[in-house]
């Protein structure tokens, strides 16, 4: 990504006193930007790994999902490798032609490569890439599911913890909620019950299109039946949501609840919480989580940081956001681009636009590349505080690039080119906007249209001197 | 998936959604200017827009400005010359609302 050109850089911030930058330690973080915690590493469960993968960066060699023709094909993949073929490749061939086809369809070739290739034992993982073709089929019934996992106690292997992690995610991946809780109930009752990692799978494709009490009931009737109870994750997962869905008080009592289950909060919870004020701009409770935490010794990560700057940005409250960039190098972290960002957010919403492309000096010093986002709150800010030069400079950049607007961004700049009279450039914005799709068509020309219908409304009302000015343009 | 803002527009008002992107059958000018007998509004705009910026008829001394070509003033009210802030307005006029 580019970097600012010195010329945008200097002319901004001249008449500013720098600051001394001793602030940050002066060695380039290598670390990857964390983002805010919306998916916690330790949810991705180690089953996933059994998967096979699909082999997206090579052409399905199966063209038609006819079974005599994917048969031929197999026969003469067989006959033009020399090497034995070896089991990750029949995997990876039933899954392509899996693909296409039906599961009747797939199971035949899976028959016709037994038959054909002796040297070829399926394990487990054969059978999973069938089933979890199966759960994408749609069916109502759950028929071609049983179909398979049938087909696999035949030939000796029963299902496991892992047959059914597989079965839900794929059912959930095809939208199928109902489907994967009803499996999960029957195949408790085959010894295959699931582990926390589907639970909490589960329990978090609930959330997303149930509502709360209805994920309530689903943890009742799994803590009766299968004596599962929610863990750490579960809690977190459900925090979570009532927060996004702006519901404090069940957050509230959710920890409460965590805290008669004799659980300790984790620095993710306290994340989540945290995540929760701020998006209501609750800068003062954010705080207070943040020294709740220091007090029951869970120590802050970089999300955490990030969160509380975030939202001490978002409700302008900047002076505290950055003497908390400030605790947060002290404690060892490295600002990552969110960190700035989010400054940069809050200072742009003061009006203080020419602290933000300081900060925006201070942190490629530091070596930390600004992003997309920074790019555009960036914009976004220039253009608000009438610095349009500036705004067409980053712009310019942003272009080269080849970088997407925001929404926020674009519907900006293109107001403070027509408020200059500058049409023809805006228009070119707007070509911008819809070549790099950047926002849909549909969004460009309203906005575009809308602002061009204020231009005419402005260039009515205003007294003659003035509508020179907008009449002009360049 | 919708922005949220392209999302709250559409279920604040999905009548003006519709009367930009729904196809609209073509009076005879238009329909000789595109070459289709329906377009949308927006289909509309764009395909204006691409032939002024295909043909140059933006002014040199002014880019606000568009020197119409005789194609064009057949769809822009036979004016010689139009501001490009008008030509939204210019092409609704092509597309009058529906009687309800």
């Amino acid at each position: 990504m580019g970097k600012i050109p010195p010329s945008l850089r200097s002319s901004v911030s001249t008449s500013i006193i720098k600051k001394p930058q001793s602030l940050i330690p002066n060695e380039s973080p290598s670390h990857k930007p964390h983002h805010f915690p919306k998916k916690p590493a330790r949810k991705i469960p180690p089953q996933l790994s059994e998967k096979t993968q699909e082999p997206t960066a090579f052409r399905n060699p199966f063209s038609s999902p006819n079974i005599s023709d994917a048969k031929k094909v197999f026969t003469s993949i067989v006959a033009a490798t020399k090497s034995p073929l070896d089991l990750r490749v029949h995997n990876a061939l039933l899954q392509s032609y899996a693909a296409i086809s039906t599961v009747n369809d797939s199971i035949s070739l899976f028959n016709h490569m037994i038959k054909t290739h002796p040297a070829f034992s399926p394990d487990r993982s054969t059978y999973h890439v069938l089933l979890s073709q199966s759960c994408k089929a749609g069916d109502e019934t759950l028929g071609s599911v049983h179909q398979v996992l049938n087909f696999m106690l035949t030939n000796g292997f029963s299902p496991d913890k892992v047959t059914t992690d597989i079965a839900v995610r794929s059912l959930c991946s095809a939208g199928n909620v109902d489907l994967a809780v009803e499996l999960v109930k029957q195949m408790a009752m085959k010894n295959a019950a699931p582990d926390s990692y589907t639970y909490n799978f589960l329990v978090k494709c609930l959330c997303k299109s149930r509502s709360v009490s209805s994920v309530y009931e689903f943890i009742e009737s799994m803590k009766s039946s299968l004596n599962l109870k929610p863990d750490l994750v579960t809690y977190t997962i459900l925090i979570d949501n009532v927060t996004n869905r702006e519901n404090l008080r069940e957050a509230t009592k959710l920890v409460e609840m965590l805290a008669e289950e004799g659980f300790k909060p984790d620095c993710y919870i306290y994340n989540t919480i945290m995540k929760g004020f701020c998006k209501l701009n609750l800068g003062k409770e954010a705080v207070d989580v943040f020294k709740k935490m220091k007090e029951e010794g869970v120590e802050p990560d970089l999300v955490t940081y990030n969160t509380l700057i975030f939202g001490l940005s978002k409700c302008g409250r900047i002076m505290e956001a950055k003497k908390y960039l400030g605790v947060m190098v002290e404690m060892g972290h490295f600002p990552d681009a969110v960190t700035y960002t989010s400054l940069m957010n809050g200072m742009c919403r003061k009006g203080d636009v020419l602290g933000a492309m300081e900060l925006l000096e201070e942190m490629q010093a530091q070596g930390c590349q600004p992003n997309v986002c920074t790019y555009n709150t960036l914009l976004h800010g220039l253009c608000k505080s009438k610095l349009l030069e500036k705004g067409l400079e980053l712009y310019g950049l942003m272009k080269e690039c080849t970088m997407k607007l925001d929404t926020a961004s674009y519907a900006t700049l293109v107001r403070a080119l027509c408020r200059e009279g500058r049409v023809a450039d805006a228009y070119e914005v707007f070509d911008y906007a819809v070549e790099s799709k950047s926002v849909t068509d549909v969004a460009a020309y309203t906005t575009l249209e809308g602002t061009l219908k204020w231009l005419k409304k402005a260039r009515e009302q205003v007294v003659p001197g003035e509508a020179t000015r907008l009449h002009v343009g360049r | 998936m919708l922005p949220p803002v392209m999302k709250k527009t559409i279920t604040d008002n999905p009548k003006k959604l519709a009367n930009l992107i729904d196809l609209v059958n073509l009076p005879s000018t238009l329909r000789e200017f595109t070459g289709q007998s329906q377009i949308s509004r927006l289909g509309c705009f764009m395909r204006v827009w691409s032939y002024i910026k295909d043909n140059n008829l933006q002014d040199p001394n002014n880019k606000n400005v568009v020197n119409c070509d005789e194609k064009l003033r057949s769809v822009l009210l036979g004016k010689p010359q139009v501001e490009l802030s008008e030509l939204p307005t210019l092409i609704k006029l092509h597309f009058p609302k529906e009687p309800k």
